[in-house]
C-alpha cells in the first residue's frame, strides 16, 4: 500500500520535472537540437515510410525473386510499399505493365529492360511525370536516375581475359564459341561486345560462334551441338548467363568432351551456378551476386526517396561487385533460395 | 385471376427472348458478354482502371493484336487458314526498323514497302493454296517457320544497329505515341481499317465473294464466282493485315526482339474461336474477331496489373478461354434447338361453346347437301386455288400452288392458260378499276397483273412495330385483299411470326401476331391500320363502302372497321364464336356477305386454346405429326349480312368435292367455291340470285353509288381486337 502510494507520488514528481524541462526547452529551443539521431530519422522515416516502389522484371525466376525478396524484405521493414507486375518473359505485356504503372504514378519505378529500345520512351515518359527510376542489370538507351548491376562491360573482359588463359597462346585449339543471351539486350549485347575486343587483340584465340540463345538452356543446346559438330576441337564457352548454359553443358557431357571444352559463365549466382561447377560442368563462373545487388537495389531506392530533386537529376551508378566462383569453397557467391 | 393469366400469357417474355435469339446479332452475345464481363470486373478490382489515361492505354496497346486477330478471322472466313500472320507482324516490324533506322528510307516508303512485304508473303500463301492446291494448314505452317528462321537470323546479325539506333521524325513518334480527339492513332487506325473490313465483308462484292468461298467451295463455284482469286485475295489481304500491325507496333515499340509475335498466331486463332467465328469458314464476322482478341487482351493486361505470378496468369487465361470457348461452342450449336423450344409462345384463349351444326339442328348453320352436287371446273388442272375471281369477260382467274396466276377461258373454263407468274404463294385477289388483278402474295407482299399481263408490285413492307426487336416492316404473310372506292387497298398480313408453311404454330398461339394494313396509290405509301390481331383472314368493303369486314380465323369472328361515314376508326365485332374458322368474305348479290368457314371447331381444340401450356408441352414434346391442330379439312360457305347474322349455309358433307374451302365468290348467279388445298374449282347455281351480278360492276359499275345501298348496322360489341 505505502509502496504503491511512493510509487504514485515519485511518478507525479517526475511530471512535474518533465513538465518544467519542457518549458525550458521552449524557452531555448533554437539554441539546442532535441535529439539529433531522433531528428534523421524522423527525416528518413518521412521521405520513405509509405513510399510506392513499382518493379517490373522481365519475368520473376530465380535471379528475379532473388531481387525481389530482398527488396521486399527491406521494403517493408521501412514502410514502403511494393508493387509488382509479372510480364512472363512477353516484351509486349512488359511494355503495357510499364505504361500503366506510370499512370498510377509510383514514387519509384524499378525496371529490367528485355532489350535497350522497348521500353526507353517510357522511362523517358516516366520521367517527365515525376517517376524516379531505376534500371537493374539490363540496362537501356534511356539513362535514368540509377543504375543498379553488374558492371557488364567489365564482366566481359574479366571473362575473356580468363577464357584466353586457359585457351589462348597454344593452351588448346584456341577456338571459342561465345553463347548470347537476347542478342538485344543491353547486358548480352555489352557483355559479348567487350569480351570481343579483349579476344581480338589476341590472334591466338578465334570466336568460331557467337550466337544469342534468348536465355534458353534448348536453344542454346542446339546452338552447342551444332558448334560442337562443325569445331570437334573448341577449347572454350563463354556463356553470359547460368540457366541457358546448363543446355550448353549438358551437350558438352553427353559430347564426352567434359574437361576438353571448358565453360566460363557470368552470372548471378543462383544455386545451380554452383552447382553445375561443383559437378565439373562449368569450367569458371563470375558471380555477381543477386542477393547483393537486391541491397544494391534498396540502396539505390533509399538515395533516390530522400533526394529532395526530382526525377531526371541524377545519373547514379551502384555497380555491383563480381566474384570468382572455381571450386566448392567459392560457394559462399551463390546466394540460396529460402523455402517457403 | 384469369385476367392476369391472359395478359401473362399475352405478353410472355417468352415472345421477347424467342425473337431476341432470331436476331443475327445476338449470335456473338457470349463473347460481347464475356468482354463486358471481364472488362466490370478489372473496373472493380483494379483502382482507376476506367479513368481516361487507363483506357487510353488500353487503346494503345490493343490494336496490333486485334489487326492479327483480323488477318486470321479473314483466312478462317475464306475457309482456310493462316498460321504465318504472327511471322509476318515480326517481320514486319523488323522490316519496318531496319528500313528507317538502318537504310534511312522514308517513312511513306517505308510504310508502303512493309505493306508490300505482308501483301508478298499473302500472294504465296495465297498463290500455294488457290493455285497449287496445297492444304492451307500446312502451307502457312511452313511459312511461318521459314519466316521464323529469317526473322531470328535477321535480328540476330542487325542486333547492334537496331540495338543503338533511333530515330528522329515527327511523323514517327506520332504513328507511335500521337492521339486523334484523346484516342491513340493505332485504335484510330483499327476504328477506321476494322469498319473497311466489315463492310468489305458484308457489302463489296469481293469480300462477299470471299464468305461464299468459305462456306461452300463448291456452291461459290456453282455461283461463277472465281475462287481462286477470292482465295488468293484473302491472304493477301490478310498479309497486309499482319504487316500493318507490324508497322504500328515497330511505332509503338521500336523495338524487334526475339519474342516478339511469337505464339500471336495462337492468340489470334483463340481469338477468332473465342468469338465464334466457325473454323468451317463462311461464319462470323471481323467484329467477332475483335471482341475475342479484346477479351484475351483484357484478361493479360489486368491479370498483370494486379500483380499475378506469370505462370498463374497463362494458366488462369488458359483456363478462363477453355470454358469461354466451350459454352460458346454449345451456345451457338444449341442456339437453334432453344429458339425452337420457346419461340412457340401459345396464348390463352376462351371459347363459349358454339351454334350447333348437327343436320337437322334447326341452326342457320345445320350441315346440308347443297354443295354436294357442284360442278367441277378445272379438275386436276389446278393445285389449291385459295382465291377464284372473274372478270367482266367472264374469265375466271385463280391462283396456284407454284406461284402463279391461272386463267381459265368462259364460257366453258376448258381451256387452262397460265396469265402471270409472280411467284411466293398467291393468296386473295381482287379486281381493281382498271381491270388488273390485283393479288396478296405469301411471303412477298401485295402485287399487281395488268390485262396486258404485265406484273407490278404494289407494296412489300409497311411500316416497323417501333417496340418489336423483330423487323416487321416486310409483308409476312399477305393473305386477302380488298379495294376501296377511292382506290386504297385494305389488306391482311396474316401473322409476322410464322411463314405460310407454319401456320398451325401460329394458330398454337392463338396471339395477335397479324395486322391489317393499308396502301394508299395517291401518296404510295402503306401503313399498318390495325396491328395485333389474330390472324386476320378475308378482307372485304362493305356494299356501301363505308368499312372494312375482316375476320379473325383464331378468334372466329367478324369484325368491321369503319373507313368512312361518321364512325370513322370505329372498330367493332359483328359475329362472334362462328362454329369455324373464318376465311375469306366476298360480297353477294343480294347485299349480304359470303364467308367461307375453312375448318370447324371442336370442343377438344376450344379445351386446349384454353390451355396455354398444354399446347406449349405439345409443340416441345410431340413430334409435329402428333400435334392436335385445328380441324381445316372440312368446312362450308356461309352468307351474312351488314349486322354479322348468319342467313344460311352450303355444305358438301365428309368435304368430299369440297375440303379446306377458302374462299367463294358470285358471278352471274353462280357460286364458285376454291380451297387452298383443292385440286379443282366447284360451280353451283345461286337460285334467285341475280343473273347479271357481277362482282366488278359491284364495285366499280354505273349502278354503285357510294354509300348507297346499306342499312344501318348495329355494333354488338365494342373494340375487341385480340385475345
Amino acid at each position: 500500500m505505502s509502496n504503491n502510494t511512493n510509487s504514485i507520488l515519485s511518478f507525479m514528481r517526475a511530471g512535474v520535472a518533465g513538465v518544467a524541462l519542457t518549458i525550458a526547452a521552449s524557452a531555448f529551443a533554437p539554441a539546442q537540437a532535441a535529439d539529433p539521431r531522433a531528428d534523421l530519422y524522423a527525416k528518413f522515416e518521412k521521405a520513405v515510410k509509405g513510399k510506392t516502389v513499382a518493379w517490373v522484371p522481365v519475368w520473376v525466376g530465380v535471379l528475379e525473386g532473388e531481387w525481389t525478396r530482398v527488396m521486399k524484405a527491406h521494403f517493408d521493414d521501412y514502410g514502403i510499399k511494393m508493387v509488382m507486375r509479372d510480364p512472363n518473359l512477353k516484351s509486349d505485356v512488359q511494355l503495357q505493365a510499364v505504361s500503366t504503372l506510370i499512370n498510377e504514378k509510383p514514387d519509384i519505378l524499378i525496371v529490367q529492360n528485355p532489350t535497350t529500345t522497348l521500353l526507353a520512351r517510357e522511362l523517358k515518359r516516366a520521367m517527365e511525370s515525376g517517376i524516379k527510376v531505376i534500371q537493374v542489370n539490363m540496362a537501356s538507351n534511356q539513362l535514368t536516375d540509377a543504375y543498379v548491376g553488374a558492371d557488364v562491360p567489365k564482366l566481359g573482359r574479366s571473362i575473356a581475359n580468363e577464357v584466353i588463359k586457359a585457351c589462348g597462346g597454344g593452351k588448346g585449339s584456341g577456338k571459342i564459341a561465345i553463347l548470347q543471351g537476347e542478342a538485344t539486350a543491353a547486358y548480352s549485347f555489352d557483355m559479348t561486345k567487350a569480351a570481343m575486343e579483349v579476344f581480338s587483340k589476341d590472334p591466338s584465340i578465334k570466336v568460331v560462334s557467337s550466337q544469342p540463345t534468348n536465355w534458353d538452356a534448348n536453344k542454346a543446346a542446339e546452338v552447342t551441338t551444332n558448334v560442337l559438330q562443325q569445331n570437334p576441337d573448341l577449347c572454350g564457352i563463354m556463356s553470359v548467363w547460368g540457366p541457358q548454359t546448363a543446355g550448353a553443358a549438358q551437350v558438352v557431357k553427353n559430347a564426352g568432351k567434359q574437361g576438353q571444352v571448358k565453360i566460363f559463365v557470368a552470372s548471378d549466382g543462383q544455386p545451380a551456378d554452383c552447382d553445375m561447377l561443383e559437378q565439373g560442368l562449368f569450367y569458371k563462373n563470375l558471380s555477381y551476386r543477386a542477393d547483393t545487388q537486391g541491397e544494391a537495389i534498396v540502396n539505390a531506392v533509399l538515395t533516390l526517396l530522400q533526394d529532395p530533386r526530382p526525377a531526371g537529376s541524377t545519373q547514379l551508378a551502384y555497380y555491383t561487385t563480381n566474384y570468382w566462383v572455381s571450386s566448392k569453397a567459392d560457394r559462399q557467391y551463390c546466394f540460396t533460395v529460402p523455402k517457403e | 385471376m384469369n385476367a392476369l393469366r391472359r395478359l401473362w400469357y399475352r405478353y410472355s417474355p417468352q415472345l421477347i427472348i424467342g425473337e431476341l435469339l432470331e436476331k443475327r446479332w445476338m449470335e456473338p452475345i457470349v463473347p460481347f458478354t464475356l468482354m463486358l464481363l471481364v472488362f466490370a470486373a478489372f473496373i472493380v478490382t483494379i483502382p482507376s482502371y476506367a479513368s481516361i489515361v487507363q483506357l487510353q492505354q488500353l487503346m494503345r496497346s490493343f490494336p496490333e493484336q486485334a489487326f492479327v486477330a483480323m488477318a486470321m478471322a479473314l483466312s478462317i472466313l475464306s475457309g482456310g487458314i493462316d498460321l504465318s500472320v504472327g511471322a509476318v507482324f515480326a517481320m514486319a516490324d523488323f522490316l519496318t526498323l531496319y528500313f528507317l533506322q538502318v537504310q534511312d528510307w522514308p517513312l511513306p516508303l517505308t510504310i508502303v514497302a512493309v505493306l508490300a512485304w505482308g501483301a508478298l508473303i499473302g500472294a504465296v500463301n495465297g498463290g500455294l493454296i488457290a493455285y497449287a492446291k496445297t492444304r492451307p494448314f500446312l502451307t502457312t505452317m511452313v511459312v511461318l517457320i521459314i519466316l521464323r528462321a529469317a526473322y531470328n537470323k535477321i535480328t540476330g546479325v542487325y542486333a547492334a544497329e537496331l540495338a543503338g539506333a533511333s530515330v528522329d521524325s515527327a511523323a514517327w513518334d506520332f504513328l507511335g505515341a500521337g492521339f486523334v480527339f484523346g484516342i491513340p492513332i493505332n485504335m484510330v487506325c483499327l476504328i477506321v481499317i476494322g469498319a473497311i473490313a466489315h463492310l468489305y465483308l458484308t457489302r463489296i462484292r469481293s469480300g462477299v465473294h470471299i464468305m461464299a468461298v468459305g462456306s461452300s467451295r463448291k456452291a461459290a463455284r456453282h455461283a461463277g464466282i472465281n475462287v481462286q482469286r477470292s482465295l488468293f485475295l484473302a491472304y493477301v489481304l490478310a498479309g497486309m493485315l499482319s504487316a500493318l500491325a507490324g508497322l504500328l507496333y515497330a511505332a509503338r515499340q521500336n523495338s524487334a526482339g526475339t519474342d516478339t509475335g511469337v505464339g500471336w498466331e495462337v492468340n489470334a486463332l483463340a481469338a477468332a474461336v473465342l468469338g465464334g467465328i466457325s473454323l468451317a469458314g463462311g461464319r462470323g464476322t471481323i467484329s467477332r474477331a475483335l471482341m475475342g482478341a479484346a477479351i484475351i487482351f483484357l484478361l493479360i493486361n489486368g491479370l498483370v496489373q494486379l500483380g499475378t505470378h506469370g505462370s498463374l496468369t497463362s494458366a488462369a487465361i488458359g483456363a478462363i478461354l477453355l470454358a469461354a470457348v466451350a459454352f460458346n461452342v454449345k451456345f451457338v450449336k444449341n442456339k437453334g434447338k432453344i429458339l425452337q423450344k420457346i419461340y412457340v409462345s401459345p396464348s390463352l384463349v376462351e371459347f363459349s361453346p358454339p351454334a350447333s351444326i348437327e343436320r337437322g339442328g334447326g341452326t342457320v348453320f345445320a350441315e346440308n347437301d347443297r354443295l354436294k352436287d357442284s360442278e367441277a371446273i378445272a379438275l386436276d388442272k389446278i393445285e389449291g386455288p385459295e382465291d377464284i375471281i372473274l372478270d367482266r369477260s367472264d374469265n375466271l382467274y385463280t391462283v396456284n400452288r407454284n406461284g402463279s396466276i391461272i386463267r381459265f377461258l368462259a364460257p366453258n373454263y376448258e381451256k387452262r392458260e397460265e396469265f402471270a407468274r409472280i411467284g411466293g404463294r398467291p393468296l386473295g385477289m381482287a379486281i381493281d378499276r382498271d381491270e388488273s388483278i390485283i393479288v396478296c402474295v405469301a411471303g412477298m407482299g401485295v402485287y399487281g397483273v395488268r390485262q396486258d399481263r404485265t406484273i407490278f408490285k404494289v407494296t412489300d413492307e409497311t411500316n416497323r412495330t417501333w417496340y418489336r426487336f423483330k423487323d416487321d416492316s416486310r409483308l409476312w404473310l399477305a393473305d386477302d385483299l380488298d379495294i376501296a372506292a377511292d382506290g386504297k387497298i385494305y389488306f391482311s398480313d396474316a401473322t409476322t411470326r410464322y411463314d405460310l408453311s407454319e401456320w398451325a404454330l401460329d394458330g398454337f398461339e392463338g396471339r395477335g401476331n397479324g395486322r391489317l394494313v393499308c396502301y394508299d396509290p395517291a401518296t404510295k405509301t402503306t401503313r399498318t391500320v390495325l396491328a395485333n390481331l389474330a390472324f386476320p383472314n378475308g378482307v372485304c368493303i362493305s356494299h356501301d363502302g363505308q368499312a372494312v369486314l375482316w375476320v379473325s380465323t383464331w378468334l372466329c369472328r367478324i369484325y368491321r372497321y369503319w373507313i368512312a361515314g361518321p364512325q370513322t376508326g370505329k372498330l367493332e365485332i359483328i359475329a362472334d364464336n362462328l362454329p369455324g374458322y373464318p376465311d375469306n368474305i366476298n360480297r353477294a348479290s343480294d347485299g349480304n356477305y359470303w364467308l367461307a368457314l375453312v375448318g370447324l371447331r371442336s370442343p377438344v381444340y376450344d379445351i386446349a386454346m384454353a390451355d396455354p401450356s398444354f399446347r406449349t408441352r405439345m409443340v416441345k414434346q410431340i413430334p409435329p405429326d402428333e400435334w392436335l391442330c385445328p380441324g381445316i379439312n372440312f368446312g362450308c360457305v356461309v352468307k351474312f349480312d351488314d349486322n354479322g347474322e348468319v342467313l344460311e349455309s352450303l355444305w358438301d358433307p365428309g368435304g368430299v368435292s369440297h375440303p379446306t374451302i377458302t374462299s367463294m365468290r358470285e358471278h352471274k348467279g353462280y357460286l364458285y367455291i376454291g380451297g387452298l388445298e383443292n385440286n379443282r374449282i366447284g360451280r353451283v347455281p345461286l337460285p334467285g340470285a341475280d343473273k347479271s351480278w357481277t362482282g366488278w360492276d359491284s364495285y366499280w359499275g354505273d349502278k354503285t353509288k357510294k354509300g348507297a345501298a346499306s342499312a344501318v348496322a348495329h355494333a354488338r360489341a365494342d373494340h375487341v381486337v385480340s385475345a
